[in-house]
């Protein structure tokens, strides 16, 4: 297994809305793991934006870290100009982005050591700069490219992200360009930046099916060719079958369960999960109404009792109410967060329909 | 893009006609006695004569007619009646011309560069310290009327450069210490505007999408508010810039009478009050073709300054 190039630990992240306090993020412990892809999978404000946008210093203005580190290792000895931020252990030297308190602490990190890909590609450009400006804008940003030699690197990047005819797009403005077009440019702004990890955030949510697997494809690519560690953040468990080597859930700003993703498709343990999976329209039978999990998540303005999920689960246990369980391992790779897992707990089965997905051999498609 | 202009041109053509035409009928509906000092002692023969001679008692279309033929076939815009009686109006406005033109041009420039950078800090530093200044600025500007801090300046300021109230002469016109203190007073109101409105839009603008990928690559602060922001937000404002100089070249009254400057600017209302007619239809058709030029440019800088935005065809994404 190789090592960690970001390590989150016991991260807390809470935002100031109209003088009370939402706990948005309830101590996250998670390794990105160097040149893999890592999906965040979870409904809508489990906050899976919110912690990405904290590896890239991106979080609002009323969102604060009360406590937690995120140490990251790929800079090597550059992490020395970091001072206090900066630190050495078992997984070699490292940054904690966590520690920064200065905006410009942030500008060697952005881009060119950790890049994400926005949601959406239709306003993410600028509409008054060429495509060629704003690509080669992150070569001179970070790699000191000026004239000819950035033109002919953003021409040789605008090839890689298969974008035909390169020369002419590259004078063309963004409203020349289709949606899929302007993701893919988006995509060589990214890949200009040289990163090590790039954040894909929904990065087909905003495009249409067949566009979306070229992306995927694409993005599949890229990641051999340049040795990117990718975090998807998605709620669609397609293009997580589609393209992650492992997927964390995540449920009232915590991760419920991490896993391989063979391991979270085929051997879910929380509850969480499996209403998750449960949910996914192909597993759903003719005539019936498809699965949706009951209730909504809880109000993260109060502190949660026990595991978060408890509530909208009809088999949680009495302990689950009680208190907030610890992760079990179930395999080195693979651990949850669920009582269920504990020696005393009664033995529940996973719904029907999780063992069908193993018959249908998962949800996998085009690889 | 070629073809548009010729089309542009034409209907700017026809559009002055028809204001000429509403202009020159309108003049002439307005009481006759305006037209004699003094009209009570008159008799009616004498009216009669009177009108006869300004050419007055002919049908208003033969009129109308004349004053196009000559304006088109001589460029004679016909003479002053009573402003400066008998002298071509050509000759009167000509030199006057190159005066407000010239005040006009300064105070513009003037406030493009106080206001533009103003407001681009505000924005940048919007909810400190320099924002709140930069408020209270434009409040006090905004609020005090004109015509207050016109005296102000004119007053404090003359001492202050250690030069006389007003223009005497011909020399304190060519002196540029001369015009510092007009072409302020004539600024600060435009300052105001663009400085308010650069925040507004940059602020605005700041939160868009592109802004946050221009993050994410790595953009200092400065970089984005220079080279992606003000941009973005000064387009919707530089359509303004043309009209707002021909607004500053009519709307100097004040400023050009307090200095006593041989401009235009009051004279428009000056020749209508007293029904110099030809001067009245000369100076509409200066200010009205001024205003169609200014429009036209004020479109064409958008489209040369935004991609999406093209004048041939019809829709854009904008």
């Amino acid at each position: 297994m190789s090592k960690p190039i970001l390590s989150v630990r016991n991260l807390h992240v809470k935002f100031t809305l109209r003088g009370r306090e939402l706990h948005a993020l309830r101590g996250i412990d998670l390794d990105v793991l160097d040149g893999e892809s890592l999906a965040i999978v979870g409904e809508s404000g489990s906050g899976k934006s919110v912690l990405n946008k904290n590896f890239i210093g991106l979080l609002d203005q009323n969102g604060f870290i009360p406590e937690g580190s995120i140490r990251y290792y790929g800079m090597g000895d550059k992490m020395r100009n970091y001072g206090t931020c900066a630190g050495e252990d078992e997984n070699g030297p490292y940054v904690d982005l966590a520690a920064f308190r200065r905006k410009d602490e942030w500008l060697r990190i952005r881009g060119s050591e950790i890049c994400m890909i926005p949601q959406d590609p239709m306003t993410s450009l600028n509409p008054l700069k060429t495509i060629g400006w704003q690509i080669s804008e992150a070569l001179r940003l970070h790699h000191g490219m000026t004239g000819r030699m950035a033109k002919e690197e953003t021409l040789r990047i605008l090839q890689d992200v298969r974008i035909d005819d390169p020369a002419r797009r590259y004078k063309q403005y963004p409203h020349e360009l289709s949606g899929g077009m302007r993701q893919r440019v988006v995509i060589a702004i990214a890949i200009a930046c040289q990163p090590r990890i790039l954040i894909c955030d929904e990065p087909t949510t905003a495009l249409d099916v067949t566009i979306q697997a070229q992306v995927l494809t694409l993005l599949r690519e890229l990641k051999e060719k340049y040795h990117l560690t990718i975090i998807f953040i998605t709620h669609d468990l397609g293009v997580v079958a589609n393209i992650a080597d492992r997927v964390a859930v995540m449920y009232a700003g915590d991760i419920v369960e991490l896993g391989l993703v063979d391991e979270i498709f085929y051997e879910p343990k929380h509850p969480y999960t499996w209403a998750l999976l449960s949910s996914l329209p192909q597993l759903g039978q003719r005539g019936e109404d498809l699965y949706a999990i009951r209730g909504t998540p809880p109000n993260l303005f109060k502190e949660v009792q026990g595991d978060a999920f408890a509530p909208r689960n009809p088999q949680a246990l009495v302990i689950d109410k009680l208190e907030q369980p610890p992760y079990f391992e179930i395999s080195p790779t693979h651990k949850a967060r669920t009582w269920l897992l504990d020696p005393r707990a009664p033995k529940l089965e996973p719904p029907a329909v999780i063992a069908k997905l193993r018959e249908l051999g998962g949800v996998r498609h085009g690889r | 893009m070629a073809s548009y202009l010729v089309k542009r041109f034409l209907r700017s053509f026809i559009t002055l006609i028809i204001i000429l035409s509403i202009v020159f009928i309108l003049v002439r509906q307005m009481p006759i006695d305006g037209y004699f000092q003094n009209f009570e002692k008159l008799n009616e023969a004498q009216i009669q004569n009177g009108l006869h001679e300004m050419g007055l008692d002919r049908p208003i279309f033969v009129q109308l007619f004349d004053f196009f033929k000559n304006l088109v076939l001589h460029g004679d815009l016909g003479t002053s009646r009573i402003y400066r009686a008998g002298v071509p109006v050509a000759e009167i406005l000509a030199p006057k011309i190159p005066v407000s033109v010239r005040l006009g041009t300064l105070s513009l420039l003037v406030s493009l560069v106080l206001g533009l950078p103003m407001g681009l800090v505000m924005a940048k530093y919007k909810g400190r310290f320099l924002d709140h200044l930069g408020t209270a600025i434009i409040v006090l500007i905004e609020a005090v009327p004109a015509a207050v801090y016109y005296l102000f300046l004119q007053f404090y300021g003359t001492s202050a450069l250690g030069i006389g109230m007003t223009m005497f002469s011909e020399a304190d016109l060519h002196n540029p210490v001369y015009w510092i203190l007009p072409v302020l007073s004539m600024s600060l109101g435009n300052m105001t505007y663009y400085a308010m409105w650069l925040r507004r839009y940059m602020v605005d603008e700041s939160m868009k999408d592109y802004v946050t990928l221009a993050r994410i690559k790595g953009a200092s602060e400065t970089r984005i508010m220079f080279l992606h922001v003000f941009k973005n937000a000064f387009v919707p404002m530089v359509q303004y810039i043309p009209t707002s100089f021909l607004n500053t070249v009519i709307g100097s009254i004040y400023v050009e009478s307090l200095y006593s400057i041989p401009g235009m600017g009051g004279l428009l209302v000056d020749v209508v009050k007293r029904q110099d007619n030809a001067m009245v239809q000369a100076i509409v058709l200066l200010f009205a073709t001024v205003g169609i030029i200014g429009l036209l440019l004020g479109d064409l800088l958008m489209v040369f300054m935004d991609p999406r935005i093209s004048l041939a065809k019809k829709g854009g994404e904008r």
